[in-house]
């Protein structure tokens, strides 16, 4: 589904990506680990377009991307949860999700979408008219992750999901994620801190450390390796 | 006592009247100043600009004849609106889009020194472009009924207030134009879309969404409503091609009198500023009328800084 071959990508001359390719084929759950700086976000704005790639090229269902102006990629299916969530704040909860809805899949599958968050997250039923600004930062998660699902995409993909959540959110907000992955078999690919759960629900990890994959394989491969055990599981 | 209680009645009937014109004008601004965050000092040229595009309507394109002279000038000022609407969405499409919306994130202080600097100079070119198209003669619109009144009589007779027709036609009209106007951003798509814009460039450019065609009507909107606002006062005041100066201080004390952001509040705003400043004329010479306006201004931004109708979100 997604494609990323030998990508290139960075800020005013100075590369953050050197070189990264990865898959992420329909249906999988994929996570990208590694620590701060590594290149993760940026590897996501590249994939939706807020970055332009210096070399290297992303396919998305055959698509390369290259040709898509950003504001075209949703519309293929390419839903981006971004960091820190970016939520519109002074709008509420209910006109962000409209806001999720802008795509044509979005605009016609509304109605079911809209009840399938809301089973999911149903705080935000309650919290429906209120400006999103307002909310706690683990309900502008949910809110964030919400709008997300309600483009009805192909391609969910969060950046770091958990950041600055406490624990019991985090985890919260991890088990809704597979729980929508296991309902829905949306392709979900996430990128995070938090490595242990990330490999765990995941089929496939990478590992991404200064701009390039040092690693890749399944939760039981990753998981077994001594690198990954002691710079990121802490054992 | 009586005499007393009429000039209040008198000063507040007027005060209402004007300031339903005002508050039409600080919506406008609330769109751009208070949705977009662009600080637009044309804004009261583009107003002059609108309100002699309403003049020529009138009398060049023939309003006159088809509608006669009472109604006639309020067709103008409504037709200016459309017209206007064309102009802002042209001038941020060329010119403001350089220093707002997806581009800011390159440009120092978010664009704000270069919208400076660009508006300033749009407000100079317009100026004297003004002066060298229309002259510097002053011209109005009047309507027939501009100088006719109702009278009210309160207190079985012993108070009577004067209400201006053509201003109480133009408040009118004004009062329904911010009601649509805030129906259409608060309820339509485009208008969520708009808010969405100005809030969050990059989640809504990660949404999908058009984020400059929703700026460019943004813009047009909010200069073609101001338009409307001018036309509608130039039936009852003459103006020349400075007219703009005069109102854009009351304009953006208005919206921030409501609360940046707040398209009803700007219009509260604005109200507000109608009455301050005639309700003022019973106590002060004429020519302290807008100290008037700042006093409480001051004290409103010492006080509640968020606005009077501010909301408490934050923005990022």
């Amino acid at each position: 589904m997604l494609e990323i071959e030998d990508l290139q990508a960075g800020y005013g001359g100075s590369p953050v990506l050197k070189g990264v390719s990865l898959s992420v084929g329909e249906g999988e759950f994929i996570s990208v680990v590694g620590p701060n700086g590594a290149g993760k976000t940026t590897l996501f704005k590249a994939v939706s377009g807020t970055v332009r790639p210096s070399a290297g090229r992303i396919r998305f269902g055959g698509t390369d991307l290259a040709e898509v102006p950003v504001a075209k990629r949703p519309h293929l299916g390419i839903a981006h949860v971004p960091e820190g969530r970016q939520l519109f704040p002074s709008l509420t909860v209910m006109e962000n999700l409209e806001m999720g809805a802008s795509t044509a899949a979005g605009q016609r599958d509304w109605a079911r979408n809209l009840a399938r968050v809301l089973d999911w997250f149903p705080i935000l039923a309650e919290r429906r008219n209120q400006l999103a600004g307002t909310l706690s930062g683990g309900q502008q998660q949910m809110v964030a992750v919400a709008r997300g699902l309600t483009s009805a995409p192909k391609l969910l993909m969060l950046d770091e999901p958990s950041m600055g959540l406490a624990p019991a959110m985090a985890e919260f907000i991890f088990a809704r994620l597979v729980e929508i992955h296991r309902e829905s078999r949306l392709t979900i690919l996430l990128v995070e801190q938090r490595v242990a759960e990330a490999l765990e629900f995941a089929d496939r990890g990478y590992v991404l450390e200064a701009g390039r994959i040092v690693l890749e394989g399944t939760h039981a491969v990753l998981s077994a390796d001594d690198r990954v055990r002691q710079a990121y599981l802490g054992m | 006592m009586m005499l007393q209680l009429e000039g209040i009645l008198q000063a507040l009937n007027a005060g209402l009247l004007l300031g339903a014109h005002y508050g039409l004008m600080c919506v406008g601004l609330s769109l751009i100043f208070g949705i977009m965050r662009v600080i637009n000092f044309a804004h009261g040229d583009f107003m002059m600009l609108g309100m002699y595009v309403a003049f020529h309507l009138f009398t060049l394109l023939g309003l006159q004849m088809v509608f006669g002279s009472a109604a006639g000038p309020f067709i103008a000022a409504l037709l200016a609106g459309p017209v206007l609407f064309l102009f802002g969405y042209i001038a941020q499409r060329f010119l403001i889009s350089r220093v707002t919306g997806t581009r800011i994130g390159s440009l120092e202080g978010e664009g704000h020194y270069a919208q400076l600097i660009l508006t300033l100079g749009l407000s100079l070119i317009l100026q004297s472009g003004g002066q060298i198209l229309f002259g510097s003669v002053p011209v109005s619109i009047p309507s027939d009924i501009s100088s006719t009144a109702w009278e009210l009589e309160l207190a079985g007779g012993d108070v009577v207030v004067f209400v201006n027709q053509a201003r109480a036609v133009g408040a009118l009209i004004a009062v329904a134009v911010v009601a649509l106007l805030v129906l259409f951003i608060g309820r339509s798509r485009l208008g969520k879309s708009m808010r969405a814009a100005a809030d969050n460039v990059q989640a809504a450019l990660y949404m999908g969404l058009d984020v400059d065609r929703a700026h460019r009507i943004t813009f047009g909107l909010g200069i073609g409503v101001t338009a409307i606002a001018g036309g509608l006062l130039a039936s009852s005041y003459p103006f020349t091609p400075y007219v703009g100066l005069e109102y854009v201080i009351i304009m953006y004390a208005g919206v921030v009198l409501g609360g940046l952001g707040s398209t009803l509040g700007a219009f509260w705003g604005g109200l507000l500023i109608g009455v301050i400043q005639q309700g003022s004329a019973l106590l002060l010479p004429t020519q302290l009328q807008n100290t008037a306006i700042f006093v409480v201004f001051l004290l409103v931004v010492f006080l509640r800084p968020q606005g009077l109708l501010g909301r408490s979100a934050e923005r990022t």
